[in-house]
């Protein structure tokens, strides 16, 4: 770490992403690790939030989480421009001198967060799960090796910039009721290289998954598409249950998009989550962690979804769920 | 029209990793690899331009170990034209910084109209080398992208990317530029024989990563442990159908099911 600064000079930057309107919720989840690195390194926090009509959601940020916002009015921004964004915040930084930036480990979070390193000469860590200190440095914890390892990387220099794997983090829970105070600039960028065409909402949103009380999703492993069958007669053993699928799953087209849950899809929190043949990668978690009870069918022992789950069944899917309906059909109907 | 494609190798998910004594990286093993499935994606993103337009040649780099060589080879028998390979086997972890300033040295000192990267690499989802490399090399980035379309005077490309919650946004950036790839979004051809036959005799550029001078990892020391359980972790045991009878009892003891 660098030279210490008195407490309250220092300050923790959090990157606010928002879209039709509203703020993403996973800003509270950000704000929960702003906070843990805080009890390490006190700091100020500032949410920073872009865009060309920032009054409402600045208020409700500061609202809503009571911490500080920095609203940057920007007329050339209609939602997001990674150039814009990482100029802008490049700025801010240089006026501020953060210690941390903490972003989102999206595709947006993502486009900001390595290149604002490059001219910060900042460290950057992505995709963290986790924080902790070691020999008086603050350590982050993150996933390698498809999540059978967790690596904890030292920040050894400021400032530092991260990304946070979403359903990480407990969401933030403001202490009081306080609201923090919101400052607003006026800032103009005409962006020279990539300009915004816009955002349209391309598959509908279906309930039905985000709703069902039990949710049997499948992952890469369950091999062929024929296998989905099985997947599908496992649900029906369960009354309000939905079938989900990895990314991967939905991209070979095996499954709709609205049955995808992950990052880039839908996250969902039903009473119990049956992962058949689904690794555990990172993406994948930060979809499901808020189920209520799991259950992981996989024939790798080392599978990362086994440090996830509540029950662990190391069985090819395709002779276990076989066997299991089999069983059930006789326990039910003797 | 000059396009690079950048490309990993990645150990196979199925492959055990074990700690070495050290607890800073992984023993070394006899592994498995292949390419990084994001980075297929990325290539057949460039194959499909190229298809499309004649005029179009595809050049791939990797940065890693010797046999970094047979992903490269590999990307050949796909179609692309041509490999460089940039030499870099430390015992250990390579920080992202590291490979990205190798690659964005290379971008800087040739002309290419548009770069490819996949968006992460299955093993390690950091995301990060692509947007690194861009910034370095002072190129307009845009990851995870899932649908491009070059303008036909090549001066341009339009870009599509997915959000949660099924909301897709959409960019223009002018050339050259880098492009991060989601995977998955199309589907990675096969080798083919004539290609196959070119690759294994096509000389693969070599680049000692000393020639770009000094570069800083940015990133401390690692150290690794096994992950912890986040939740209980009950492993059932014996026979297939004594598992599937145990939980049966375990769901229907929690009244999920009758």
């Amino acid at each position: 770490m660098g030279k210490m600064n008195k407490p309250g000079q220092k300050s923790i930057f959090i990157i606010a992403e928002h879209n039709e309107n509203k703020v993403k919720p996973f800003l509270f989840e950000l704000a929960s690790c702003a906070c843990k690195i805080r009890k390490h390194c006190p700091a100020e926090i500032k949410v920073i939030l872009l865009g060309n009509e920032t009054e409402k959601l600045s208020s409700e940020i500061t609202h809503t989480t009571g911490l500080d916002t920095l609203a940057i009015e920007i007329n050339e921004l209609a939602l997001f421009n990674p150039e814009i964004y990482k100029k802008v915040i490049e700025d801010l930084a240089a006026e501020f001198l953060p210690s941390f930036i903490i972003a989102g480990h999206t595709p947006r979070g993502l486009d900001v967060a390595s290149g604002l390193a490059v001219r910060m000469k900042a460290a950057c860590i992505t995709g963290i799960e986790n924080l902790g200190e070691t020999e008086g440095k603050i350590c982050f914890r993150r996933q390698i090796f498809y999540g059978k390892i967790d690596a904890h990387v030292t920040a050894d220099s400021e400032p530092l910039i991260i990304t946070v794997q979403q359903g990480a983090f407990e969401p933030f829970k403001p202490e009081n009721s306080a609201t923090g105070k919101v400052e607003t600039r006026r800032v103009n960028y005409v962006p020279l290289f990539t300009h915004e065409k816009g955002i349209r909402r391309s598959r509908f949103q279906d309930s039905s998954i985000s709703e069902a009380k039990v949710i049997v999703s499948a992952g890469n492993g369950i091999g062929e598409k024929e296998n989905l069958d099985l997947v599908n007669r496992f649900a029906a053993v369960f009354p309000g249950s939905a079938v989900g699928g990895s990314r991967i799953i939905v991209d070979r087209g095996w499954l709709e998009y609205r049955q995808q849950i992950g990052l880039t899809g839908t996250q969902v929190a039903p009473e119990l989550y049956i992962a058949c043949g689904i690794s555990g990668a990172s993406q994948h978690l930060a979809g499901m962690r808020g189920s209520g009870f799991v259950v992981a069918i996989n024939k790798d022992p080392k599978a990362a979804i086994f440090n996830e789950s509540d029950v662990c069944v190391v069985e090819d899917l395709k002779i276990f769920i076989p066997v299991f309906i089999e069983e059930y059909g006789k326990k039910t109907d003797p | 029209m000059k396009i690079l494609v950048c490309v990993k190798q990645v150990p196979e998910p199925e492959n055990a990793f074990i700690i070495d004594d050290s607890e800073e990286w992984i023993r070394p093993g006899t592994f498995s690899y292949r390419m990084n499935r994001f980075d297929e994606s990325a290539l057949e993103e460039a194959l499909s331009i190229k298809d499309r337009y004649k005029a179009v040649g595809i050049d791939v780099i990797s940065v890693g170990s010797e046999n970094s060589k047979d992903v490269i080879r590999r990307a050949i028998g796909m179609g692309a034209d041509a490999g460089i390979y940039i030499f870099h086997d430390p015992v250990g972890y390579v920080s992202p910084f590291l490979t990205a300033s190798f690659i964005a040295s290379y971008i800087k000192e040739n002309n290419y109209d548009l770069i490819f990267a996949g968006a992460i690499s299955e093993d390690s989802l950091q995301g990060q080398v692509g947007p690194l490399a861009a910034e370095m090399a002072g190129l307009p980035c845009v990851s995870f992208v899932v649908k491009q379309e070059i303008s036909q005077d090549f001066k341009g490309i339009y870009v599509e990317r997915e959000l949660d919650g099924g909301l897709v946004e959409s960019f223009e950036l002018a050339l050259p530029a880098l492009l991060t790839i989601q995977g998955g979004i199309n589907k990675p051809r096969y080798p083919s024989l004539s290609n196959v036959l070119r690759a294994n005799r096509v000389k693969i550029r070599t680049i000692n990563p000393d020639l770009f001078g000094k570069t800083v990892p940015m990133q401390g020391k690692l150290k690794l442990t096994i992950p912890q359980k986040r939740r209980d972790g009950h492993f059932l045991s014996g026979s297939v159908k004594e598992k599937a009878t145990e939980l049966i009892r375990i769901l229907s003891q929690k009244s999920f099911i009758a």
